[in-house]
């Protein structure tokens, strides 16, 4: 899992990341915020569960990972599961 | 082009309008192909508000006998069992609800679709793909009103193409529902249906059908591996999960 190690401080990075959750895809400034911060913008959006995973590739971002510019950030969406 | 043996495990929501189409495409594609069908579950009267079926019986027996008179070039072959993991322990064929082993099931060069209704049966039929070298395994499924997703994982000659579905979706490992197949007649009977809808049945069916299309019929890139969609705000969305594209994406 990547920590907030990894990335710049919140005040470093500015700038657009591109956000992912199940049919929504949108770039987005993003960037310098936490994980958790840009879940809680966009759960009401987006219907975003608080506990949804972050992914960066098929890396799990830890909750204060700060954002950085050009990052695909997907929040996990549980698949379908009937049929 | 070459045959095929595609095996469908699942005949209800999605399953039976999955194969109406599989079963055309292997006739014209590929001809003298094969298509097994696999469930142990019964179609009752009330699955026929969203289910394609023409008499109540085995679900995976119904179908074969509702195909095989309609599609001359296809062998279709009913296993009417339920998929269970290799370690799981009493598999019979004496009893009331017949049993088969996903290993046992699947084997080298198959596309199979794995169209139940629960992640713990998908895990197990994943799981003995990834034991395979080469398999296309395409899963599907929908909540309770217009969502739903479609997944494909590949392995060509012992590589993965795609990554396994439970690298982003960790329902699979820790599932919150069980196999039905590892489950009593009354444990079984005690599950709900839900309040699934036809159109997103469709839908996945449909979907899946899109990329058998262009993976086996084209054979061409699954690099739309996973595809998510909402009839409700009329959106699907494509993810890339090759394991190639996926790992350039965690280079920081």
């Amino acid at each position: 899992m990547e920590n907030s190690t990894s990335g710049a401080s919140a005040s470093q990075a500015t700038g657009m990341a591109n956000l992912r959750f199940g049919v929504y895809n949108q770039p987005t400034n993003v960037a310098g915020k936490s994980v958790q911060q840009t879940r809680e913008q966009f759960s009401k959006i987006w219907g975003i569960p608080t506990d949804a995973v972050a992914y960066k590739g098929k890396e799990k971002l830890d909750e204060n990972y700060v954002i950085q510019p050009g990052d695909n950030v997907e929040f996990h969406r549980r698949a379908g599961e009937k049929g | 082009m070459a045959t095929k043996r595609f095996v469908v495990i699942g005949a209800g929501g999605v399953g039976t309008w999955l194969t109406a189409g599989l079963v055309r495409l292997l006739e014209w594609k590929f001809p003298g192909s094969g298509l097994i069908i696999v469930d142990g579950d019964n179609y009752e009267e009330k699955n026929k508000e969203r289910q394609d079926f023409a008499k109540i019986g085995n679900k995976a027996v119904v179908k074969a006998h509702e195909l095989t008179p309609q599609f001359q070039k296809t062998t279709i072959i009913p296993v009417p069992k339920w998929v269970v993991s290799d370690d799981f322990k009493g598999v019979s064929t004496g009893e009331d609800s017949p049993k088969i082993k996903a290993s046992d099931l699947i084997s080298e060069g198959d596309v199979v679709f794995a169209v139940v209704d629960n992640f713990a049966a998908r895990k197990i039929i994943f799981d003995a793909a990834s034991r395979l070298n080469n398999v296309d395994v395409f899963t599907g499924g929908n909540d309770d009103a217009l969502f739903g997703s479609i997944y494909h994982y590949q392995k060509r000659d012992g590589v993965a193409i795609t990554e396994h579905p439970s690298t982003f979706h960790p329902e699979y490992e820790n599932a919150p529902d069980k196999n039905p197949g590892e489950l009593s007649c009354q444990e079984r009977s005690e599950i709900e249906g839900g309040t699934q809808l036809l159109a997103t049945n469709m839908a996945v069916a449909a979907l899946i059908l899109g990329r058998v299309q262009k993976t086996i019929v084209l054979d061409q890139s699954p690099e739309e591996t996973e595809i998510y969609f909402d009839l409700g705000v009329g959106k699907a969305e494509p993810y890339n999960r090759m394991v190639s594209h996926v790992s350039e994406h965690v280079t920081v």
